[in-house]
């Protein structure tokens, strides 16, 4: 197929990214609030309620032990959402990637405006729930201050998986095992709750396998004072994993869109 | 007039042009040459193959056997460069209905890079132009469906292109709509940019066209001037003319 490695051109990337920042624009005090209280009251179930029994892990108060880690799933359901409905919707109901295709926006560019967009808003998210636990005492460190930057590479690896099953399947109907089968699982294991390090090898190594342990890390060790080397390794496995799976979108959006 | 063949005469070509989707014949070998500055019609029955040659030529459907150069360039390798020259009105609404009716248009403005002073402007214009700048800050959704059509044409013209294809495009139209389009369609002419066109009106065709093609099956069944048909075909006008010619449902 012609082009199948063509690399994006940014500007016009952009030009699909503005276009998403102006929609958001009009939408986000209404957008903002249910994926943020989602958050809070894992927050305050978890960590004022079970966090009276649980008083701390490996020394860490609990809510400060997960507070971090809802971050990280604030982002990752944030970047999911974006590139799971949405994208279907624009994909399939209103043609939008249509009429972009027709301009001369490349589905390269295209995929890249996308996945920008659905990482920034990610970032948004995330951002904004740092500033929330950070308001509530639960931040030790001031390295959280560096977190937004590895938000925005986390919500970018969330949002090329997310996209990358958006473009493969036929319905949205199977949405329901993405979430179900795929985010729900990784939230509930992916090491916001609970520490890896005294479970059995195996169950270290699956979660290993899936990125938002590596994000949950990355967020904790700055939210806690970091280990630099820890921070890189984790940011360094979701850099690779966004950076082998990108073409996935390009090469199945191409096939579906523009065949 | 210069002779045919002249490289920037032609604002079409295609040879050989063939696609098959899973099975099904959409385009069966079809060569035609559509010169700068006409309006050319591709006249055919539903599934003829219009909107698949229409969607090749705007780089949404890749080419599978056969050439098709548009504007000079071959479209399968540089589908970018020829993009931005042309204007596109698709057969299916696809406007964003996330954004307003001013907004639409700025947006695409935006896809092609146009700067914002200049974008606001052309926005402007087109709005006037499209009977809808008392609508501007309407949704999508809160159009009729012939507005949406019309807001459809003007992002079409945005980047100021030089050649404009139009699939069904007044399909849905008022009679008057219809002939604000046909005027429209005639200065875009004078002002010498290309228009390709499907159509299912034949009065709509024999008014618009100066050469136009009857698809069947994914082949061309007639090539010519709608006077040209009418005469070969011995026909009172183009609707007998395209019956006589793709019949064939009829006499099964
Ligand atoms: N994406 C697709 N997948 C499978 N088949 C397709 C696809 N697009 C078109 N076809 C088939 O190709 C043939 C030509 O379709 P096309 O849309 O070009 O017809 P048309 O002349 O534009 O018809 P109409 O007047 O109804 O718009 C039809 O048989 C159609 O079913
Ligand atoms: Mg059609």
């Amino acid at each position: 197929m012609t082009g199948a490695l063509s690399l994006p051109s940014l500007p016009a990337a952009l030009r699909v990214w503005r276009r998403n920042l102006r929609v958001f624009s009009k939408i986000w005090r209404g957008a903002l609030l249910p994926l943020f209280f989602d958050p809070l009251f894992y927050l305050v179930a978890m960590g004022f309620g079970l966090g009276t029994y649980i008083a701390h892990i490996n020394g860490v108060p609990y809510r400060e032990f997960i507070a971090p880690g809802l971050c990280a799933s604030a982002v990752m359901w944030a970047a999911s959402f974006e590139m799971a409905w949405n994208a279907f919707f624009k994909m399939e109901e209103t043609r939008l990637y249509d009429s972009i295709l027709a301009t001369p926006i490349e589905v390269e560019d295209l995929v890249t405006g996308e996945l920008l967009w659905a990482g920034t808003r990610a970032v948004i998210y995330g951002t904004t729930f740092l500033i929330v636990i950070s308001a509530f005492g639960l931040v030790e460190s001031g390295w959280a201050a560096a977190m937004p930057p590895f938000l925005l590479l986390g919500g970018l690896c969330f949002a090329t998986i997310g996209l990358a099953y958006t473009s493969l399947i036929p319905k949205m109907d199977y949405f329901t095992f993405y979430f179900t089968l795929f985010i729900t699982p990784m939230f509930l294991f992916g090491g916001i709750f609970f520490p890896y390090d005294k479970l059995p090898e195996w169950a270290q190594v699956v979660a290993w396998f899936t990125p938002l342990y590596h994000l949950v890390l990355v967020c904790r060790e700055l939210a806690t004072g970091p280990d630099a080397a820890a921070v890189a390794g984790n940011a360094a496995w979701l850099a690779v994993l966004t950076a082998l799976l990108f073409s996935v979108p390009v090469v199945a959006l191409r096939r579906r869109l523009v065949a | 007039m210069r002779p045919l063949g002249f490289a920037g005469d032609v604002a079409v070509r295609a040879r050989g042009l063939a696609k098959r989707y899973d099975g099904i014949v959409a385009l069966d070998g079809v060569d035609f040459d559509v010169r700068t500055g006409q309006c050319f019609g591709f006249l055919g029955p539903n599934g003829a193959g219009k909107t698949t040659t229409m969607k090749m030529i705007y780089g949404l459907a890749a080419v599978q056997d056969g050439t098709l150069e548009v504007l000079g360039r071959d479209i399968s390798r540089e589908r970018r460069a020829v993009k931005a020259r042309l204007g596109v009105v698709p057969q299916e609404d696809n406007l964003d209905r996330e954004l307003t009716v001013r907004e639409n248009l700025l947006v695409q403005a935006g896809y092609f890079g146009i700067g914002s002073e200049e974008a606001e402007r052309r926005v402007a214009e087109l709005l006037e132009f499209s009977l809808l700048a008392g609508r501007s800050d309407a949704m999508v959704r809160q159009l009729s469906g012939g507005m949406r059509r019309r807001l459809l044409i003007a992002r079409a013209l945005v980047n100021e292109p030089e050649l404009v294809v139009l699939d069904e495009p007044t399909t849905g139209l008022d009679p008057q709509a219809r002939q604000t389009l046909w005027h429209t369609l005639d200065r875009l002419r004078d002002q010498g940019v290309t228009l390709l066109l499907t159509t299912h009106y034949m009065e709509e065709a024999a008014r618009l066209c100066d050469r136009l093609v009857i698809l069947d099956l994914g082949r061309i069944v007639a090539e010519g001037s709608p006077d040209e048909l009418i005469a070969r075909y011995g026909q009172p006008h183009l609707e007998a003319v395209f019956l006589h010619l793709t019949g064939h449902e009829l006499d099964r």
